[in-house]
């Protein structure tokens, strides 16, 4: 008798009831393989890995739960419904029935994904936590190519873009914004939604290549949940903050392609703040964009009227809203939303033409900084004596304001990592920037720090000490700003980045010496360990304790367990191999400093 | 008798539906057929016509055939026509007594019969002219012609006060008939105008028939998928359906008036507040098994910024070796270094990365797995410090040298003052301990297995294991008296062996002059020699010996018992309990103790181990260390279990022996890889409690020679002080 005999008649147990391999699912569920997987991708049903693999190893399992899950799932029903109305519509076509053909497609059967969205994710926190792969997704479908006859419908991307969009102006809008790292892959984000740190990747903004080495129906089946997903997230967060949803955006600026400028006005004449904006935007006009707007004129004027009668009504619950939006700044803002509020606050940005708009157009009115870029629709020119900041990407910057410091990009994003106002002279136009650090690594833990985080930690040692005195006058700052004048702030930002500077110095030098004693005491230490060395008559004591620690490490490997023991030694090798990655990186760095000053 | 051949040949073609032919028989067809047929018959022998008259009665009756009743007249079987005729005569039939006489003429009859299968008569009609309306003939004198070539004429036509003169006259008039066809009278028997008589009555032509037989149903209805009809297809189905007219007019005029709408604006997908309120049991919405979130994709480290700092670049020396690498080693991400953001590129790979992404997250099986985050450290278990268990062997105090070859084994004298050293050059060695000074050497000229001195202080004697022999060797330490002792012990008579003459003994005791010692000579080569408590037993042990393998001799009256006869595999040594009358035998597998008293076997311990190399007791009798050729030894508490109370894996090569000290709580292994352990060992008396093992030191200093390292070690009986063994022929002496 065989091992795992069965007799005739008794019904499988463990193991073997509770797992079903996935050929026999698919004919389970009478549906083809395709079908099941996007069955599989829409509903969340994942394989899963039994104690005992009844049918072989290198087989996928389902749970049996999963799979009649699947099997009473309206859906199957529905892609049966689909799957014969393609048959009749090729039927249709091949005996030449234009007529009823076309019919036939207008009709076609459609579902939606809502009820699957809830019964995904019952919470809203259960979908923010899932919301990473969500929005990586929809920004990478973003940045894809809207070509009629492409794999992917054009259709597709221009939903995605505007849902990505509708996320960053929700994003921007309630200052929850935590980290950005510029990567070779893209820009990750960080933000804190309701207590979930959610982070995604954008693509740069660069046409990407539809490559053939992927199956699309997979990607646009995800990308179909996804979408649904978002879309419902961000209705929620709108609601939330009470601005209607979907938003209807001013027509010319979404023409000119800066549809999140548009959202962001939306949201916050929906919530009823900045209202006297419009007249700046609606003054600029360009002979470039004539053409593109004479197509859309027709649309245009429809939006508009729309977006009128929006106003209007949102006109009567305004100062509600405005109540709302106040008594939620007040309270419900913990210390970390009101440093990322503030980091930019008095300062204004103005974007040159060459640098990544759309990240920094989102990134900079999320940490409260005000920004305009070259080109039309921009709320102020090049011109506006109040810019702060101007971001250049350009070996050399031609005409030069004064009154404004020219940064490279990167700045943006490092002072947004290290929550302070960084110096300007390293990234300062023409120069190579200083090393990018990612905001997500510990570098504690990592066991290695790389030199700039290090100056980066002094920086905002410096910048705690020096705000903390301060804060009597910044109060009266943030009280009557409207009274300041532009002037003002400058010398005020001025004065702080003096003594910033003052502060930063010190510090250095106080780091130095630290340093230098160190490094004294550490060669003393050295060398005098060389020196007995050398006299080698107190070395028997000095190896005999080095010795005896050996032993008693492997003394006491002897009375553990064997499961201990080799859990032990696999930690000891996942140890010598970071310890190695850092003795790696430690000695590239000496090399590079040796090439630098050989 | 135009219809008889178109009858029958109907008959033929119906053969299934036989019975349907004969129920669907109108009543007047039916009695025209019998008159016709009678008619044909009447003209030939009154024989033939009457018999012809009992088949068309009887024959469907008896089994229902109606082609043999009107076709094959003579047909009918001998036994059928016999079980007529008993019926015949019952009726007490006229023509009975000729048809039975004429048996053998039916046969013949029979015979001829079914030689014309046909239905061609055999008398032909007068008539030649075929089967053409007789009214072509109305005008002509005959009506064909014979075989002859001549005419056959039409009788005369009698006038009709002829014909009714002759009725008149002829009484049997009213029974004939006039033939059209044939043109001749032919007149009907009485048997005939009864039938006809019956007919036109309506009953069946023959009084002797059942119209009422039960039903046999000769078709076999099992197993028969359809039913057996041939219902024409209803005409309902040919004809259009009136209500489905009523349907198509109905929704003609809906789609007229508009209700009916074809082209339905599309639904744009809608999007509302999907998560209302939160708070209302949200847990009851989840149903299904418990979700498992997809594990998030790993952070972007410092490595993957478009402008890392220089340490993060790797050199292209670093690059190329990439290419050495296994595929799956090879780092999936090489950092690059850009000046400025505006020179980054598209990244190539994100589509496919996305991808990928997507693939994990619905092809990969999940699972919850515990990942534990502790420190390495902790998982060591928590020892006494090894201060607090000194004193214990820690450093090589002295080193005896003088053996040429590998010192297989060592003992050490009770009084603690002389060691013996056994080696494989053949030599047996007496040592004193404090000075390591050589006191004796004897050359026995064998290799020496084992060694081991008497317990007994009083009785320096030593008990020598070489090749097949056991030497029983006096040392001659000790006083005079005691040497004389000594010497009176050692001396066995030779007549000894000779008396037990008849069957060849175990073992004989040989006096050796040499070196005036007892030789035990043994079958087999000797590999353990150990001596009892009392110094008046031991045991030798031989490990190819099969019943004899395990002895036990008595020096006193130079005698040897074998009590263990049936040992399950191959014995490897054997120890004396060190106060009770118990003995240990360790085959290669497990252990076995015996109860000496009792003569039966109290416990086996079963090691686990691969092959017992050396086997230990405790002072106290109730803990067992067992050394093993795999590295491993086990600790056994005897009162605990059968099984080891711990198995400690510290050596990587074979344990060659181990050792427990006398009075401190310690324990030693030694090994080939050239290494001893000292572990403490604490055995408490508190039964509760289990043994306290904790390893202490690591002794090291032997060198390995032709794969052999440390082979044998023993403990200092007083001192905590342990002597190694090596095979570089040194023994060492480790001291606290």
């Amino acid at each position: 008798m065989p091992k795992h005999y069965r007799p005739p008649g008794k019904k499988k147990e463990g193991n073997a009831a509770k797992y079903i391999t996935r050929t026999k699912a698919v004919h389970y569920l009478q549906v083809s393989l395709s079908n099941f997987r996007k069955l599989c991708i829409l509903k969340g049903i994942f394989p899963r890995e039994p104690k005992k693999k009844v049918e072989g190893n290198h087989k996928t399992y389902y749970h049996m739960k999963d799979i009649l899950f699947l099997a009473h799932e309206p859906l199957l029903e529905k892609f049966r419904d689909i799957r014969a109305h393609k048959k009749k519509v090729k039927k249709a076509l091949a005996r030449k029935n234009r007529d009823l053909a076309d019919r036939l497609l207008n009709r076609e059967p459609t579902y939606k994904l809502d009820r699957l969205i809830l019964e995904r994710y019952p919470t809203f926190v259960d979908a923010l936590r899932d919301l990473d792969d969500c929005l990586t997704m929809v920004h990478l479908f973003a940045a894809l190519p809207a070509v009629e006859g492409e794999r992917i419908q054009v259709e597709r991307i221009h939903n995605c873009r505007r849902l990505s969009h509708e996320w960053q102006a929700y994003i921007s809008r309630t200052h929850s914004l935590r980290k950005t790292f510029i990567s070779v892959k893209g820009i990750y984000y960080q933000a804190e939604v309701e207590g979930q740190k959610i982070t995604w990747l954008t693509p740069h903004a660069l046409q990407q290549v539809l490559t053939d080495d992927v199956d699309f129906n997979v990607m646009l089946t995800f990308s179909e949940f996804y979408v649904a997903l978002l879309g419902f997230v961000n209705f929620k967060l709108y609601h939330s903050i009470n601005v209607k949803y979907p938003p209807i955006l001013d027509p010319r600026l979404e023409a000119l392609a800066a549809e999140l400028y548009a959202l962001c006005r939306y949201i916050s004449a929906g919530s009823g703040r900045l209202s006297g904006d419009p007249q700046a935007i609606t003054s600029v006009e360009d002979g470039q964009h004539e053409v593109e707007k004479t197509d859309t004129r027709t649309e245009e004027s429809e939006l508009r009227l729309a977006q009128l009668q929006h106003q209007l009504s949102a006109n009567e619950p305004g100062a509600l809203m405005h109540l709302m939006e106040n008594t939620d700044d007040m309270d419900d803002e913990d210390h970390e939303k009101k440093e990322c509020r503030n980091l930019f606050r008095n300062l204004k940005f103005f974007l040159s033409r060459e640098v990544p708009r759309e990240s920094l157009l989102f990134v900079i009115p999320a940490f409260g900084g005000v920004v305009s870029w070259d080109g039309n629709g921009s709320p102020f020119k090049e011109s506006a004596e109040d810019i702060t900041h101007q971001i250049v990407d350009r070996p050399t910057q031609g005409h030069v304001f004064l009154s404004r410091e020219y940064v490279q990009p990167q700045w943006v994003y490092d002072c947004i990592n290290a929550r302070i106002i960084l110096p300007t002279e390293k990234y300062l136009v023409g120069r190579v920037p200083p090393p990018h650090l990612s905001p997500f690594v510990d570098n504690e833990a990592e066991g290695y720090i790389p030199e700039y985080a290090e100056t980066i930690k002094r920086l905002q040692a410096a910048a705690k000490k020096q705000v903390l005195p301060m804060p009597g006058v910044e109060s009266q700052d943030l009280d009557d700003p409207q009274t300041l004048l532009v002037e003002g702030i400058i010398d005020r930002t001025e004065a702080n980045e003096a003594a910033e500077k003052k502060r930063k110095l010190t510090m250095l030098e106080k780091q130095y010496h630290d340093e230098l004693n160190m490094e004294l005491q550490g060669i003393t230490y050295s060398t005098s360990l060389s020196n007995k060395n050398l006299q080698s008559s107190a070395e028997n004591v000095k190896e005999d304790t080095v010795t005896t620690l050996e032993e008693s490490e492997d003394l006491s490997k002897v009375s553990m367990s064997r499961k201990k023991r080799k859990l032990y030694e696999a930690m000891k090798i996942g140890q010598e191999r970071k310890k190695e990655k850092i003795k790696l990186l430690k000695e590239r760095k000496k090399n590079a400093e040796a090439s630098k000053t050989g | 008798m135009i219809l008889k051949p178109r009858f029958s040949s109907y008959a033929l073609t119906r053969a299934p539906s036989r019975r349907e032919t004969c129920s669907g028989f109108t009543r007047t067809s039916m009695v025209a057929a019998a008159a016709t047929a009678a008619m044909g018959k009447s003209r030939r022998s009154s024989k033939k016509s009457d018999r012809l008259e009992q088949e068309i009665a009887e024959n469907p009756a008896a089994n229902g055939d109606v082609e043999e009743a009107s076709g094959r007249d003579e047909e009918s079987q001998p036994s059928d026509a016999a079980s007529l005729s008993e019926d015949e005569s019952s009726q007490g039939s006229p023509v009975d007594s000729e048809e039975e006489n004429g048996g053998v003429n039916g046969d013949e009859d029979h015979r001829s019969g079914e030689e014309s299968d046909s239905s061609e008569e055999e008398v032909p009609s007068r008539n030649t002219i075929g089967d053409v309306p007789l009214e072509w003939y109305k005008d002509e004198e005959h009506i064909g012609y014979d075989v002859a070539g001549k005419k056959i004429k039409k009788q005369a036509r009698k006038d009709r006060i002829e014909s009714f003169l002759a009725g008149v006259d002829d009484a049997k008039n009213w029974r004939k008939i006039y033939d059209e066809y044939n043109d001749e009278e032919v007149e009907l028997t009485k048997e005939e105008v009864k039938i006809i008589s019956r007919m036109l009555k309506g009953k069946t032509p023959h009084a002797g028939v059942d119209p009422y037989a039960p039903y046999v149903d000769w078709f076999v209805w099992d197993d028969k998928g359809h039913p057996l009809s041939n219902a024409p297809e209803p005409k309902r189905r040919f004809v259009p359906s009136k209500w489905e007219q009523k349907k198509v007019v109905q929704y003609v005029r809906a789609i007229r008036k508009g209700l009916i709408k074809f082209d339905k604006p599309k639904e744009e997908p809608r999007v509302y507040l999907l998560w209302g309120d939160d708070s209302s049991a949200a847990e009851n919405k989840r149903h299904g098994l418990s979700y498992i979130p997809a594990p998030k994709p790993k952070l972007a480290g410092h490595e993957e910024s478009y402008n890392p700092s220089v340490e993060y670049i790797p050199t292209q020396e670093e690059i190329n070796s990439y290419q050495l690498m296994y595929e799956e080693d090879r780092p999936k991400f090489i950092p690059r270094r850009f000046e400025s953001l505006r020179s980054v590129p598209a990244y190539e790979k994100a589509l496919k990365e996305n991808f990928d992404r997507c693939l994990d997250l619905y092809l990969c099986p999940r699972t919850r797995k515990k990942r534990i985050n502790i420190d390495p450290e902790s998982l060591k278990p928590k020892l006494p410090s090894r201060k607090d268990l000194r004193p214990y062997p820690r450093t090589c105090y002295l080193e005896y040298r003088g053996h040429t070859g590998p010192v297989k084994t060592i003992s050490i004298d009770i009084s603690g003052q002389w060691m013996a050293s056994g080696s494989s050059d053949g030599t047996v060695r007496v040592w004193e301990i404090e000075t390591s000074r050589c006191l004796r050497v004897w050359n026995v000229g064998e290799a020496i297995k084992h060694i081991s001195w008497n317990p007994l202080p009083e009785l320096p004697v030593l008990a020598i294991s070489a090749g097949h022999d056991v030497l029983i060797l006096d040392t001659g330490l000790g006083n005079a008296e005691e040497q004389a002792r000594i010497k009176e012990l050692l001396h066995v008579e030779e007549s000894k062996p000779e008396e037990d003459g008849g069957s060849t003994p175990v073992v004989s005791w040989v006096q050796d002059d040499k070196y005036d010692c007892i030789r035990l000579k043994h079958l087999k080569a000797v590999t353990t020699v150990e001596w009892h408590r009392k110094g008046d037993y031991f045991t030798t042990v031989v490990p190819s010996g099969d019943s004899r393998a395990i002895l036990i001799h008595q020096l006193s009256k130079k005698h040897t018992q074998n009590p263990f006869k049936k040992l399950h595999g191959l014995p490897v040594s054997a120890v004396f309990h060190p106060t009770r009358s118990i003995f240990f035998i360790s085959t290669k597998k497990n252990i076995r103790v015996y109860d000496l008293l009792k003569q039966k076997l109290v416990k086996k311990l079963e090691t686990g181990v691969r092959e017992i190399s050396s086997i230990a007791i405790h002072p106290g009798g109730d803990n067992v260390i067992v050394g093993s050729k795999d590295g491993k030894m086990c600790w056994f508490d005897m009162d605990l279990s059968s099984k080891s109370y711990k198995t400690l894996k510290a050596h990587p090569k074979d344990i060659t022996n181990v050792a427990f000290h006398r009075s401190y709580p310690l324990f030693a292994s030694c090994s080939d890889d050239c290494t001893a352990y000292v572990f403490h060992g604490m055995v408490y008396s508190d039964l509760n409690q289990n043994p306290l093992i904790v390893p202490l030191e690591i002794l090291r200093g032997h060198t390995s020679s032709d794969g052999r390292g440390v082979l044998d070690c023993k403990f200092h009986p007083r001192q905590p002080w342990l002597f190694t063994a090596g095979a570089d022929s040194i023994i060492k002496l480790y001291c606290h």
